[in-house]
């Protein structure tokens, strides 16, 4: 019986702890089951385990950078810098064994869902298959403090599963106004501020009186849609204004935890850019285990549910209405600009700006803003997602303090969504005891199909004309002829290899 | 480049480099093995794209724009799902580079 319990005991410890490990054997499963040749199979998994691991560093990385910004930024205004018992690179190397399980297991029971209700939209945004299920995981965590590994792993699962299977049908509706036609879902956690940016702005303007596309932008601003540029240039501006104002001992402190001999203003320069290299870091580490893991997901998907479609990552409505891509942005963040002013000032908190929460959930609401109300809807919805990504870093940030803080300034609007249910649901749930994290999936579930009903009942809206768009800075678009019609189902595509030609 | 033995290059290109780019890699890759044209593709974010050398960069216009004269094809979609669009715009400039 030892033996056993040590054996069990070992994979505990160092296979469903170690997010690597696990991600790599998720990978290894998924290439192999696509039968893809030995060498790539090896290959890919290493890739999958390397990426891993460098998104630990990045996470490191900008989390120095962050603390950097939030003590200067702090002491400009006259603030204590927001407090956190715990870090992200902490709640990943105790939890992100459970968050690696969540997404397999929360990836199948989503495919089962979408099987069994007929919904038809496949999850397919890989990174938010992954922050999801950090979110998740974190927000049970909070509330129910370390339950068993299994428990956590299967009420998180059945959590991530019904959002990603309802959010992509709650916007489909909309998105055959945004696309005109229904070739792909929209599977992003901008949703919460797209779906308002859509029917609010719908009040305020109308598409065929206010389409953006009548609306030119200065070229000059299209450098802020790499986000790395963006990230550096703002937080970096911030910091350096916040400089001047901040004590000059916290200055000194922080620039000389970097290097004593480091003139401070420099060092300011530095912790911005910095900020911004943590986040490159961080992003490609995911890129690099999505890219081996997502195509697996995809190739699962097809084989289980023919005819399924796409949900598909939020840049893939932006070529339908470039010019509110850049409206939804500048919005969103000139409206949380203003609220890191405004609750600086009344003392509440000290925001960071997120660049790129800013920018795609921003430019979504953007999209379908202006589909619905034209550049008036665009601004709106873009508006919009500025105060859901002010006001829920505010709010969120002391209640993730036990797990991951960082994650308040990594998120958008729908994860505060999944935040509040989670731990508001949950929070009811603890009267009684640990059973009572159960009542989260359960209380989602019933949601979920009462929603998925209510959907059928009221049956599909008619199409609607696409919108078209030029790019708003005039680059060049070759492609304003392209056939959108005859071909939803997807399942011709595998007949056309008389076609071929050799190179 | 185009010793004809060795694959094509091709970067299919977004903002970040982790969503749509990845989803559009897929397409592209099923889309050259229709044709009959064997290619490495990556996926990748406009920044990396700067310094990676390909043969032909895919993505939005949004992106594309400040991305021409990187690569000797670079191509333009408006829906990432449409692969029959896809497949027509790669033909003609492959045909265009001689590559098919």
């Amino acid at each position: 019986m030892e033996l056993v319990e040590g054996v069990l005991e070992f994979l505990a410890n160092n296979i469903f702890g170690e997010v690597a490990i696990l991600i790599g054997i998720i990978t290894l499963v998924g290439l192999i089951l696509q039968r893809t040749p030995v060498e790539e199979t090896v290959a890919g998994t290493l890739r999958a385990v390397i990426g891993v691991l460098i998104l630990f560093i990045g996470v490191d990385v900008f989390t120095e950078g962050l603390s950097s910004f939030q003590a200067i930024v702090s002491s400009a205004v006259g603030l204590e810098p927001p407090q956190a018992d715990n870090t992200l690179g902490d709640f990943l190397g105790t939890h992100g064994g459970s968050v690696a399980l969540v997404i397999a297991l929360g990836f199948l029971v989503h495919l089962i869902l979408v099987r069994l209700f007929n919904t038809r939209y496949v999850y397919l945004t890989g990174h938010l298959l992954f922050w999801i299920a950090v979110v998740t995981v974190a927000s049970i965590v909070e509330i129910f403090g370390d339950l068993g590994q299994w428990t956590i792993v299967g009420a998180a699962s059945l959590v991530v599963a019904a959002y990603w299977t309802l959010q992509p049908l709650v916007l489909a509706p909309m998105m055959r106004k945004v696309t005109g036609s229904d070739d792909f879902g929209f599977a992003h956690t901008s949703a919460l501020a797209a779906y308002l940016g859509g029917k609010i702005g719908g009040k305020a303007g109308s598409y065929e009186q206010h389409d953006t596309e009548g609306v030119r932008l200065p070229q000059r601003l299209s450098f802020f849609k790499d986000v790395n540029v963006s990230t550096a240039l703002v937080i970096g501006v911030i910091i350096l204004v916040a400089m001047v104002f901040a004590e000059v001992d916290v200055a000194q402190e922080q620039a000389a935890a970097y290097d004593e001999d480091l003139n401070r203003w420099v060092w300011g320069l530095i912790a911005g850019l910095r900020f911004a290299a943590g986040i490159a870091i961080l992003l490609y580490g995911v890129r690099m285990f999505l890219a081996e893991i997502v195509p697996a997901f995809k190739g699962i998907s097809e084989k289980v549910i023919p005819g399924s479609r796409p949900a598909l990552d939020a840049p893939a409505v932006f070529p339908f209405a470039p010019t509110a891509v850049m409206l939804g942005f500048i919005s969103a963040t000139a409206v949380f600009l203003v609220l890191m002013g405004v609750f600086a000032a009344i003392g509440w908190f000290v925001l960071v700006p997120p660049m790129i929460m800013l920018f795609f959930p921003g430019a979504a609401a953007g999209v379908f803003g202006n589909a619905f109300g034209g550049w008036r809807g665009a601004v709106i919805g873009g508006g919009i997602n500025g105060l859901f990504l002010a006001f829920g870093q505010a709010i969120s940030w002391g209640y993730l303090s036990d797990t991951a803080p960082e994650l308040a300034t990594l998120a958008d609007p729908d994860w505060y969504l999944i935040m509040v249910l989670v731990m508001g649901i949950g929070a009811l749930g603890a009267l009684l005891g640990e059973m009572g994290v159960w009542l989260v999936p359960v209380v989602l579930l019933v949601v979920f199909v009462v929603w998925t009903m209510m959907a059928k009942r009221v049956g599909a809206e008619p199409e609607a004309e696409p919108l078209s768009g030029d790019s708003p800075f005039d680059a060049p678009d070759v492609s304003r002829a392209v056939r959108r019609d005859g071909h939803g189902d997807g399942a011709q595509d595998d007949d056309q290899g008389d076609e071929r030609s050799e190179r | 480049m185009s010793a004809s033995d060795e694959p094509l290059r091709i970067l299919s290109v977004c903002g970040v480099g982790m969503g749509s780019s990845l989803m559009l890699r897929m397409n592209v890759e099923e889309v050259l093995k229709r044709l009959g044209v064997r290619a490495r593709v990556e996926a990748t974010d406009v920044s990396s794209a700067r310094s990676m050398q390909a043969d032909v960069i895919v993505g939005q216009g949004l992106h594309t724009g400040e991305l021409q004269g990187l690569a000797p094809v670079v191509v333009t979609i408006t829906n990432f799902m449409d692969k029959d669009a896809l497949q027509r715009q790669l033909e003609e400039a492959l045909h265009e580079q001689g590559w098919l």
